[in-house]
């Protein structure tokens, strides 16, 4: 796009942030009373809500029960006013179901689906407003509703998109930067041990590159997870609180 | 107060309890809330995590549970589990008593052919069994007479059941 640098050469993007600076993170949990578990969060000017039901019995198809874990069932949708040009199909469609898969792969990575034989936990994520990194935001979100619904996990799952440009690398891409052109990498981490949940890519880079940005991602990764530390603790205390 | 992966101490001093996990040889916690050490006499200090909202439970193999029938067939009868011990659940959960487990005799094999999605369940020890009955009358309660026969105090019919008996300290108003 002629005119719309991604990276000008003071070190600054298109929405006035440094290479390695996040969107600012706002988030709530136990948004509903109804769901087991549920979260709100924005990440910049996207934003997501996660709601979370279960463990409960296998509704529907019962032989996709096993006989040693929990199945998690998720499901990605965003909503019609999501995007600049109101969307005309929510859900249903091939991006949806990409990413309800791999939210599904990550957290199977995280959550102690042992402790749940043959029952069924349900993550429903849906993007109400859609600025880039929705992946990210969708798993953020998703993290918070789990803890809140009291499900056993490994640890927070934390991601982020990073792009590279101009042999740096950017964390935490805005829709014009991911539609600009940028090599976006989305990789969602378990930060405490870090371990790599899953690792998404579908642009080119080169292989050379791949290392620094796997590195950037984490350590965005880990800048989110603070945040995300803070809004868990502080939702306890107010909990206590309120008990006492 | 913890968080979901915390790392609260080594597995020589403590022993696991709910809400944690082991890795590596370090227990670390796996919910978010407080942290609770019990100190149980001479072995090692138990830590779990608990939360104020409990966390769901689920039937386990061995557990005693309360279930509403639901509709019977003459191989088995189909359930729907409500409380596990003296929690209640929060979604119900479909069980099936087979007409083999009912009582400790007859106990027949079953073919492989039988699908098994659902919990098993039986009532084939003294305390267990049928606890609420209607007759087909209808309204009251019936009266257990013997192990086997429950009586209407209306209509003064008897039918079979297997009843259970239960012990009074469970007996509850």
């Amino acid at each position: 796009m002629a005119g719309l640098e991604l990276l000008s050469d003071q070190g600054y993007r298109l929405d006035g942030r440094k290479a390695t600076e996040l969107r600012k993170v706002q988030a709530r949990m136990g948004v509903f009373a109804q769901a087991d578990g549920s979260a709100y969060l924005e990440q910049g000017n996207t934003k997501a809500l996660a709601v979370v039901y279960g463990p409960h019995e296998i509704r529907g198809a019962r032989s996709r029960a096993l006989h040693d874990r929990a199945i998690i069932n998720c499901q990605y949708s965003m909503a019609t006013f999501s995007t600049a040009e109101r969307k005309r199909r929510p859900h249903g469609d091939r991006k949806s179901t990409e990413m309800s898969l791999h939210l599904k792969q990550t957290f199977e990575a995280a959550v102690l689906t042992q402790l749940y034989p043959r029952s069924q936990i349900d993550i429903y994520v849906k993007i109400l407003q859609s600025d880039g990194g929705n992946y990210s935001v969708c798993v953020n979100a998703a993290t918070l509703a789990v803890i809140d619904a009291g499900i056993p996990m490994r640890d927070y799952v934390c991601a982020c998109t990073v792009g590279f440009v101009d042999e740096t690398s950017l964390a935490d891409l805005c829709y014009a930067e991911e539609s600009g052109g940028v090599s976006s990498l989305a990789l969602s981490l378990l930060p405490r041990g870090g371990q790599i949940a899953l690792v998404q890519m579908d642009a080119r880079l080169h292989q050379d590159h791949l290392d620094t940005l796997i590195e950037a991602a984490m350590t965005a990764c880990k800048g989110v997870s603070k945040v995300l530390d803070q809004v868990v603790r502080q939702h306890l205390q107010e909990g206590s609180t309120l008990r006492e | 107060m913890c968080v979901s992966g915390d790392k609260l101490c080594s597995v020589e001093d403590c022993i696991l309890g709910t809400g944690v996990y082991l890795r590596h040889g370090y227990i670390y916690s796996s919910l978010a809330g407080y942290v609770l050490k019990k100190n149980e006499g001479e072995q090692l200090p138990v830590i779990s995590v608990v939360r104020e909202t409990e966390v769901q439970l689920l039937p386990d193999v061995g557990a005693i549970v309360t279930c509403k029938v639901t509709s019977i067939n003459s191989r088995f009868a189909k359930v729907h589990i409500l409380y596990v011990g003296s929690t209640p659940l929060k979604d119900l959960f479909r069980g099936t008593i087979r007409k083999e487990d009912v009582r400790a005799t007859e106990k027949d094999k079953i073919s492989l052919g039988d699908v098994q999605s659902n919990y098993l369940l039986t009532t084939a020890e003294n305390e267990l069994g049928v606890v609420v009955a209607h007759s087909d009358a209808g309204e009251p309660q019936m009266v257990p007479i013997s192990w086997c026969e429950m009586q209407c105090p209306q209509t003064h019919t008897k039918e079979f059941r297997k009843v259970a008996r239960v012990q009074p300290e469970y007996l509850e108003a």
